[in-house]
C-alpha cells in the first residue's frame, strides 16, 4: 500500500528530525561528538549503498573518497582561507571526480576485481598522501593542522552563533553533519525511486538483461561511482571540519572497511536501515570496549557481534525489520 | 529567636563566602575529594601492544588511591581507547576535555597524535602531561606551548647515545639504517647523525619504510647490498622482528642496534623464535626503565612494589615492561601533583612539572633523576646501553646523558 509506506517514511523522517534536536540533549551517554561521527558515517554508508547495495559493485575503497574530499576540505581552509561550509560540496565534487576516475577502469573489471581494484585504492592512499611530490599540499605524514582557522566554524571549538542561539561548538557540528545527511539522504531517495535507481537495480541484477534493455551500462556504472564518491567525500569532508584536523592516518584502510561493516549491517539496498548500521559502526567499539580490556578482547568482541547479526539478521537490520513491519504495509 | 537565626545566616554567609569564591575560581576536574585526569591510548588496533603503559599508570594510581591519595584526593584516571588514529585522539580528548571536565591530560600516546592535540590545548589551557613520545618538539618548542611537556629520553637523544657508542667502540663501521618515514625514525637518525659529527659519512645506506607498510624485506637487502657492519633498526615493534628475520634470512651478519621503542624483552624473545636466530645475539639498545624480566631486579624494592601493584590493581600481563613505564610516569604525576600545592591549580600544576626534581622514582634505573627547569623540558634524559645475552638484556656502562635537541 503506497499510502502506508508514504505514512511510514513521514513518520520515519519526524522521528529522525526529532531525534536530532533530542538526543543531544536528554541522552547524558551519548555525546554530541559521537552523534556527529555517526552523522558522517551515515552519510559515507548512503554513498556506499548506491554504489554497493543498488549497483551491485562492491567497493571497499570508500575511506579513500573521504580522504579526498577530507583533504579538499582542509587545504581549502588553510591555504586558501576558504569558509569551511562551503569547502563541502566542493569537497564532494573533487571527490566524484576521483569516482569517476575509478569507475572507468573498474568498468572492464566485474565483482570481487572491482573490490579489489578500490582496495588497493585504500591501502595506497595514506601513501599517496605523504608522498615526496605532494607533501607541500597534504603536509606530509604531519597532516595539516586547521584550529584556530578564521575560516573554520568557531575557529575550532568554539561557541557558534546559530539564528541567534549561542551553541557549543560540538552542538553545531552535529547539527550540520545531520542537517547536510537530512539532505543527502532526501537526494539519495529522489535519485533511487526515478528512473537511475530502477537503471541501477537492473544493473546490479543481471548486467545482460539490463543492456539489452538498453540501459547504458557504462554511464549508469560510472555515475553510480561518481554520485557515491561524492557522499563519501562529502562526509570526509565533515569528519575534517569536526575534529579540525587532517593526516593520512584519519583515513586508515579500516576507514573503508567500517563503512562496508555498516552498510552490510544495515542491509544493503535500503536507505532508512542506514541509521542502524551508522548507529552500530560508531557505538560498538566503545561498547565492545567497556566489555574487558584485554588485549585484543575489544576487538574479538566486535567481531563476535558482527558474526552474530549477520547470522541470525542475514539481509542486514533492514531486512529484519521488514520482516516486522511487511504485515501492516502489505495486503494479504 | 529571629535573631539567632539571623546570626546564624550571618555567619554561614561568611563562612560559605570563600568556599564559594574557591568553588568559582577553582579549574575543572578538582574538588577536596578528587582530582580527574584523561588521556589517550590504543586499547584497539594496530598499535594496541602499548595499552600497558596506561593501564600501568592506572594500576599505580589505583595503588595511591588504596593509601589515602595525594592530599586526600583520589586519582581519577579515564583512559579511553583512539584505535592509534589521531582524529579519533583529537576527538576523544575534547571529549574528555568538554564532557568530563578533566584537569589535565595525561600519558596520551603517539607522535603524531600528541602533535594533533596540542594546539587545541594550549589554546584552552589544559596542561598536556607527559605525552607518551619521544618526539623533541614536545620539549623544545615550551615557548609555543607552555601547557604541553612529554616524558620519555627524546629519541634524538638516543639516536646520539648510539653514536657515541659506535664512534667510541668501532670508529669504523660502516652503518646501515632503517628507518620509519616519519618523525620518529628521522629524529633518531638526525640524533645518530649529529652523534657522529664528523663521522657521519660512515652512514653507508638507509633505507626508510612506511607505518603502514606490510614488510621490510626488500629495504634490508637493500641495506645488506651496502655492505654495511652496522645496522641500526630504527623502526617499531612488528618491523624489528621482521629485520631480525629477513637479515638471519640473508646470512648477513651486521651488528644490529635496536631503539627504545621496539627493545621490549619479549619483542626480542619473538625475534629470536626459539632461540634460531643468532642476529638477535649481541643486539645492543638503551634503557632506561627497569626491566620485571630481568633477574638483577628481582630483590629490587621497585619492582617488588611493581609486582605488588600488579598483582592487586593490573589488569595485564606484569611480564610487560610497559607497564614499568606507566607506573614511572604515573609516579612522576604524584611527585609534581604534591609538588603543585595543597590545592592544585592547572597552572600551579604546570610549573611543578616544569621545576621537577625527582630522585625517588622507583621504576627507572637506579640513579636517574627526573628532572626539568627553566627551558629544560625533558624530564628523562638519562639512560643506559644493554646487549641482549641469552635471553636477557644485560646493562652495562654507566648512565650516560645525551643533548634533547638537535
Amino acid at each position: 500500500m503506497r499510502f502506508a509506506r508514504a505514512a511510514l517514511a513521514l513518520t520515519g523522517l519526524a522521528v529522525g528530525v526529532a531525534a536530532v534536536f533530542l538526543v543531544p540533549r536528554h541522552v547524558d551517554r551519548v555525546s554530541d561528538i559521537d552523534l556527529a561521527e555517526m552523522g558522517v558515517y551515515f552519510i559515507a554508508i548512503l554513498g556506499l549503498n548506491i554504489v554497493t547495495g543498488y549497483t551491485g559493485q562492491i567497493s571497499l575503497g570508500h575511506g579513500a573518497f573521504m580522504a579526498v574530499g577530507g583533504y579538499t576540505t582542509a587545504i581549502l581552509v588553510a591555504d586558501h582561507g576558504v569558509r569551511d561550509l562551503w569547502t563541502i560540496p566542493l569537497a564532494g565534487l573533487v571527490a566524484a571526480v576521483a569516482g569517476v576516475l575509478v569507475g572507468v577502469p573498474a568498468l572492464r573489471l566485474s565483482g570481487l576485481y572491482v573490490a579489489l581494484v578500490t582496495f588497493g585504492l585504500a591501502v595506497a592512499m595514506p601513501q599517496i598522501l605523504k608522498w615526496d611530490k605532494v607533501e607541500g599540499l597534504t603536509g606530509g605524514g604531519q597532516g595539516i593542522q586547521l584550529f584556530n582557522e578564521e575560516a573554520l566554524l568557531g575557529k575550532g571549538f568554539e561557541d557558534i552563533d546559530v539564528f541567534g542561539h549561542a551553541v557549543t561548538f560540538t552542538r553545531a557540528v552535529h547539527y550540520l553533519t545531520w542537517a547536510v545527511a537530512g539532505v543527502l539522504l532526501l537526494v539519495a531517495w529522489l535519485v533511487l525511486r526515478g528512473p537511475p535507481g530502477r537503471a541501477f537495480r537492473a544493473i546490479r541484477d543481471s548486467e545482460i538483461a539490463a543492456a539489452s534493455s538498453g540501459i547504458n551500462l557504462a554511464a549508469y556504472k560510472v555515475g553510480a561511482f561518481a554520485l557515491s564518491a561524492f557522499f563519501a567525500g562529502v562526509a570526509g569532508s565533515l569528519l575534517v571540519i569536526s575534529v579540525a584536523f587532517v593526516n593520512p592516518e584519519t583515513f586508515p584502510v579500516v576507514l573503508s572497511l567500517t563503512v562496508l561493516v555498516g552498510a552490510v549491517v544495515a542491509g544493503l539496498g535500503s536507505l532508512w536501515a542506514t541509521v542502524a548500521g551508522a548507529a552500530l559502526v560508531t557505538f560498538l567499539p566503545d561498547i565492545v570496549g567497556n566489555f574487558s580490556e584485554a588485549p585484543g578482547a575489544p576487538d574479538s568482541f566486535y567481531g563476535l557481534v558482527l558474526i552474530l547479526i549477520v547470522i541470525l539478521l542475514p539481509t542486514g537490520l533492514a531486512g529484519g525489520l521488514r520482516r516486522l513491519i511487511e504485515p501492516l504495509t502489505t495486503r494479504r | 529567636m529571629s535573631r539567632v537565626f539571623l546570626i546564624v545566616c550571618a555567619l554561614s554567609l561568611v563562612a560559605g563566602l570563600p568556599a564559594a569564591f574557591a568553588g568559582s575560581a577553582a579549574d575543572p576536574g578538582i574538588t577536596s575529594r578528587s582530582i580527574t585526569i584523561g588521556g589517550t591510548t590504543p586499547l584497539s588496533g594496530s598499535a594496541q601492544a602499548f595499552a600497558a603503559v596506561a593501564k600501568g599508570a592506572d594500576a599505580y594510581f589505583k595503588y595511591v588511591n588504596s593509601r589515602g591519595g595525594v592530599n586526600k584526593r583520589k586519582i581519577n584516571y579515564k583512559y579511553v581507547d583512539d584505535g592509534y588514529n589521531p582524529a579519533e585522539t583529537v576527538r576523544k580528548t575534547r571529549e574528555l576535555v568538554q564532557d568530563e571536565k578533566v584537569f589535565a591530560i595525561f600519558n596520551s600516546l603517539g607522535t603524531e597524535h600528541n602533535l594533533a592535540i596540542r594546539p587545541y590545548l594550549n589554546e584552552t589551557d589544559v596542561p598536556q602531561l607527559f605525552a607518551a613520545t619521544g618526539a623533541t618538539t614536545m620539549g623544545r618548542d615550551g615557548r609555543q606551548y607552555p601547557w604541553t611537556i612529554a616524558y620519555q629520553p627524546t629519541y634524538i637523544a638516543e639516536g646520539t647515545m648510539y653514536a657515541n657508542y659506535i664512534k667510541r667502540t668501532r670508529p669504523n663501521a660502516k652503518i646501515a639504517i632503517l628507518f620509519q618515514d616519519d618523525d620518529y625514525g628521522k629524529d633518531l637518525m638526525t640524533g645518530l647523525r649529529r652523534g657522529l659529527g664528523a663521522k657521519a659519512n660512515r652512514i653507508v645506506a638507509r633505507e626508510g619504510h612506511a607505518a603502514t607498510d606490510d614488510n621490510v624485506e626488500s629495504q634490508i637487502a637493500k641495506l645488506k647490498g651496502s655492505g654495511a657492519t652496522v645496522l641500526m633498526l630504527f623502526t617499531t615493534p612488528k618491523f624489528t622482528i621482521q629485520s631480525f628475520q629477513y637479515v638471519n634470512k640473508l646470512g648477513w651478519k651486521p651488528q644490529i642496534y635496536v631503539n627504545a621503542v621496539s627493545s621490549a624483552s619479549n619483542i626480542m624473545i619473538i625475534s629470536s623464535s626459539r632461540n634460531q636466530n643468532k642476529r638477535v645475539e649481541g643486539a645492543i639498545s638503551i634503557v632506561f626503565l627497569k626491566d620485571p624480566n630481568d633477574p638483577k631486579w628481582a630483590r629490587d624494592s621497585g619492582i617488588k612494589l611493581y609486582r605488588q601493584i600488579m598483582k592487586r590493581f593490573g589488569s595485564g600481563n606484569a611480564k610487560d615492561v610497559y607497564n614499568v613505564y606507566g607506573m614511572a610516569v604515573a609516579h612522576t604525576f604524584v611527585t609534581a601533583l604534591r609538588k603543585a600545592g595543597k590545592n592544585p591549580t592547572r597552572r600551579s600544576l604546570m610549573s611543578a612539572v616544569t621545576s621537577l626534581n625527582e630522585r625517588n622514582n622507583p621504576f627507572v634505573l637506579p640513579n636517574m633523576v627526573v628532572r626539568t627547569g627553566g627551558s629544560d623540558r625533558f624530564p628523562l634524559d638519562q639512560a643506559r646501553l644493554q646487549r641482549w645475552q641469552r635471553g636477557k638484556w644485560v646493562s652495562f656502562g654507566g648512565l650516560i646523558r645525551a643533548r634533547s635537541t638537535g
